[in-house]
């Protein structure tokens, strides 16, 4: 944009986006495959015996599962700025370092391994996902420190590295799954939207939102971090400071929304850019943008997914490809005098 | 304090609220309404428990099933909740159950235990072999108050497969070989249910034992396997005669395994027999009618 | 003899085994324009990564105003110490205005924006620089040339005492070069700046700088006035180049004529002009 950035003018657009946000949230729940009217949402939960099911539906499954997709959306989103900037790499998406290849084995091990425990009464998967999208962030940040310090090249090649090599164990392991156990991962690898509990919900809302507040936080010095380590370090930024706390949220945001919705793609790539195209890259205002943009992008899509071939899903994955492909298309020709990168 | 300090102790009062709101102790496995002693509406999330409810007397009583609930034709008319794969869980409190059956592969398993912690009864059974079916027929017999009923059905199902068994049991066993799909060659494996089935027929299957439950085979352990009958399940309902064609096509390139030469190749509605359910016995012995066909004609 | 910047026993190589920079001792004294030249490989940019702290010596020791440079805060470090380095082509479309206020981020406030004083410090670097016209476009629709002022005016906001610049004006034309090293000269003189500056142009090196430090490969280094370090004999054994020399005035200038320049030395011998 023209003028700068001041916290006033940052305060004024995040509440707007938040406006927008809340509106699109009461127009999703609305939509479903059974017709709620509000009104009988609003007489209560009913007896035990006798419960109110539009209640039921819209306090227990709509609202949570909505709100379950505005988190996921706003992580995906924000871990994607940070990847792009960390990388200076404007395709880098939050998976680009095998955290989706690490999530999926995790997963894919635990429905295999058919484990009847459950945490407190949640399945196993979203576990063993988190566990392995972690483990894998560690794994390829080890491997590229082996190349020296911190080489963006090197992490780089780590990721694709143990992404292909995990996605041959996920091959080898779908190839001697049972057919429904096959099916369950395929779906839970596209992307998958539910109704989370109560709990996971708000200690996720926790993780993620509090994520995105530190991220903003440093937001000055991710912009001079665009610059390269090299001029970042010489404005005195503390590069090392700022690399770690950036990688560690990102991919901590990251592996939560993998570990609760599956592997959803394109939100944490085309929504930075279409943002940061419209809005600058300023990352004080990026982050909090971003991640509002990619809440509400995730809430429609979901509802899409939701309702397109009902009584039947679509995997929101699939939505989002189809959904946010075209639309960064055209934002990219409006927009395309200012992307630097392609002049 | 700085803004960090700051966040950080947010988050932690925000988690601190969280758990003690929603916590371990109250709000997970809380207050499921007490099941009624005669349980009035039943969602049912798979064909074969579809078949078990109605079987036990309780086909009026259900309120909700999914898409490819075909048997009996009255299930056919019941509302629909979703798909088999992807049970639409709005659809399920809509139809106000008192409790929900269902299967227990991850989808389902998982949406069980959603329903049950949001507060509605749900019971999960597990079909994968013969004997479990009689399990699980009992178990739903005891979670709707139809003991008796239940107790009928399993005798009813093991009487026809004695039956059954007297019939082809003396005879040498027939080695089979079960297609599952065609490219690439996927076949049965011994650790299916479709093994057991092949085995109450009075077969025995031409591949030995596998790591792979459903394992793709290549030419060779075709040929070594020296299946007497191939049985190819067929993938549509429709359209059996142009499989039929292109399986022969197909085989006919081995043409020295025995199912080839004596023209024992054949495709069948894989629905009929793999269904594991109260009509067991039907589809068994439509496999023992293709083992030996002679048995069969009186 | 204290300097700004004083270097003592300098030993670094990129491996253990071969060293570019061979104990190396001299003082850069406070307000001095020095030139950094010598031939490719001979480790001028690796010196001035050493003393910005972008590598860390193998042996020896940098002070920094009179602190040893492993002793500051990056944030302190950047107070007194900035950096120009060859240009990288910038990946995301920030403005001339954002780039320059960037220099400012140690000092941003809790909120994480600037305050009044650091848009100020911005303008006078823009003013100074004269880039305020530009303030507001995207750096990427700049020329190299305004681009790089653009940078110097970054390095300027920083409000540093010293300022290095590898190479600043490698691709520019005539015009800008000449603009970039009265810009500096400017600085030095009227903001009291130390400058350290790469550069492959001798010649202006010689008309800007006070003193000049010549790396050679194998000859070692040699620091000190510019009459007194460069002669066509020096310039022979670092470069391993002919030159011509003349002057017009205080200063000399020396000219490279290859074998088959058009009036290359070898003819000029023969009329005894060497």
């Amino acid at each position: 944009m023209e003028q700068l950035l001041t916290s006033k003018k940052l305060i004024a657009k995040v509440a707007l986006a938040l406006a927008v946000l809340a509106a699109v949230v009461f127009v999703c729940s609305r939509i479903g495959t059974e017709d709620v009217s509000l009104k009988a949402v609003l007489a209560g939960p009913g007896t035990q015996a006798a419960p109110n099911p539009d209640y039921e539906i819209f306090i227990r499954i709509r609202l949570p599962r909505i709100i379950l997709a505005g988190l996921v959306g706003a992580a995906l989103a924000c871990a994607g700025v940070v990847f792009q900037v960390l990388l200076r790499n404007p395709l880098a998406d939050p998976y680009i370092l095998g955290i989706s290849s690490g999530a999926g084995l995790g997963a894919i091990i635990a429905v295999i391994s058919g484990f009847n425990w459950t945490l407190w009464g949640r399945s196993p998967i979203a576990v063993f996902a988190f566990g392995g999208a972690l483990g894998t962030v560690w794994l390829v940040w080890f491997i590229g420190r082996l190349t020296g310090k911190f080489h963006v090249t090197g992490l780089l090649l780590a990721g694709v590295v143990v992404n292909a090599f995990f996605s041959a164990l996920m091959m080898f392991l779908t190839s001697i799954a049972k057919s429904d156990q096959v099916y369950s991962t395929i779906f839970w690898l596209m992307g998958n939207m539910k109704e989370g509990d109560f709990l996971v919900l708000w200690i996720a809302a926790g993780c993620i939102i509090g994520g995105i507040v530190a991220l903003f936080y440093i937001g000055p010095q991710l912009n001079a971090l665009s610059f390269g380590a090299d001029d970042a370090g010489s404005m005195g930024v503390d590069v090392v400071r700022t690399r770690t706390i950036a990688f560690g949220i990102a991919a901590g945001i990251t592996a939560v929304a993998v570990s609760l919705s599956g592997l959803i793609g394109f939100v944490g790539l085309v929504v930075p850019h279409g943002v940061r195209l419209v809005f600058g890259p300023d990352h004080r205002q990026l982050l909090p943008l971003s991640g509002i943009t990619g809440a509400i992008f995730l809430v429609i899509a979901d509802t899409l997914a939701r309702i397109v071939v009902a009584p039947a899903q679509l995997p929101v994955g699939v939505v989002t490809a189809i959904v946010g492909g075209p639309f960064f298309l055209i934002l990219l020709v409006k927009y395309s005098r200012k992307v630097s990168w392609l002049k | 304090m700085n803004k960090w300090w700051w966040l950080l102790l947010i988050v932690s009062c925000w988690m601190a609220v969280g758990v003690a709101m929603f916590g371990p102790r109250q709000g997970q496995n809380s207050s499921m309404p007490p099941l009624p002693d005669r349980v009035g509406r039943i969602v049912s999330l798979a064909p074969n428990i579809t078949e078990i409810l109605f079987d036990i007397g309780l086909g009026d009583e259900i309120v909700g099933v999914t898409l490819d609930s075909d048997y009996p034709p009255a299930a056919a008319e019941k509302p629909k909740v979703g798909t088999f794969w992807q049970p639409d869980i709005e659809a399920v409190v809509a139809a106000r159950p008192e409790m929900v059956i269902t299967l227990g592969f991850e989808q389902q398993k998982n949406l069980a235990e959603r329903l049950r912690r949001i507060g509605y009864n749900s019971l999960t059974v597990n079909i994968d072999k013969v004997s479990e079916l009689f399990e699980a027929v009992g178990r739903i017999g005891a979670a709707t108050g139809r003991q008796r009923q239940a107790n009928e059905l399993i005798s009813r199902i093991r009487i026809k497969l004695q039956q059954l068994a007297s019939l082809v049991g003396a005879e040498d066993k027939v080695r089979v070989l079960w297609v599952v799909q065609r490219e690439p060659l996927r076949v049965a494996g011994r650790d299916t249910f479709i093994n057991e089935m092949i085995e109450l027929a009075g077969g025995e299957n031409a591949i030995g034992p596998t790591v792979h439950k459903y394992p793709p085979i290549g030419s060779e352990q075709v040929i070594a396997c020296n299946a007497e009958v191939i049985i190819e399940s067929a993938m549509a309902r429709e359209d059996i005669e142009n499989q039929r064609d292109m399986a022969l096509r197909y085989w006919s390139k081995f043409k020295y395994l025995p199912a080839v030469a004596n023209h024992r190749v054949y495709v069948i509605d894989g629905d009929t027999v793999s269904r594991l359910g109260p009509r067991l016995y039907k589809g068994i012995e439509t496999i023992a009618r293709y083992l030996r066909p002679y048995l069969f004609e009186n | 003899m204290s300097g700004i910047i004083e270097v003592d026993n300098l030993t670094f190589g990129y491996t253990s085994e071969t060293a570019i920079l061979k104990d190396m001792s001299f003082n850069v004294r406070p307000g001095t324009f020095v030139a950094i030249a010598g031939p490719n490989g001979a480790g001028k940019s690796t010196l001035l990564n050493l003393m910005c702290r972008a590598l860390m010596p193998n042996s020896g020791t940098i002070r920094i105003d009179a602190a040893a440079i492993e002793s500051y805060s990056t944030k302190a470090l950047a107070a007194k110490v900035a950096v120009v380095r060859q240009e990288l082509a910038p990946i995301f479309g920030f403005s001339v205005m954002e780039t320059v206020l960037m220099a400012r981020t140690p000092y941003y406030g809790s909120t994480g924006f600037e305050g009044r004083a650091d848009r100020e410090i911005a303008n006078d670097a823009l003013e100074a620089t004269d880039t305020a016209r530009f303030a507001y476009r995207p750096l990427t629709s700049l020329s190299s040339g305004e681009r790089q002022r653009v940078f110097i005016a970054r390095a300027l906001a920083q409000n540093s005492l010293i300022m290095l610049l590898d190479e600043p004006t490698n691709i520019l034309d005539l015009k800008h070069q000449v603009g970039i090293y009265d810009l500096l000269k400017t600085a030095q003189v009227e903001k009291g700046k130390t400058i350290v500056a790469v550069t492959h142009d001798i010649n202006l090196a010689i008309q800007y700088c006070d003193e000049i430090l010549l790396l050679g490969a194998e000859s070692g280094y040699h620091i000190g006035k510019t009459k007194a370090v460069l002669s066509p004999e020096k310039i022979k054994e670092v470069f391993d180049v002919d030159v011509f020399a003349g002057g017009i005035g205080q200063e000399e200038f020396f000219i490279p004529l290859g074998k088959f320049a058009k009036d290359s030395i070898k003819m000029n011998k023969e009329s005894g002009n060497i």
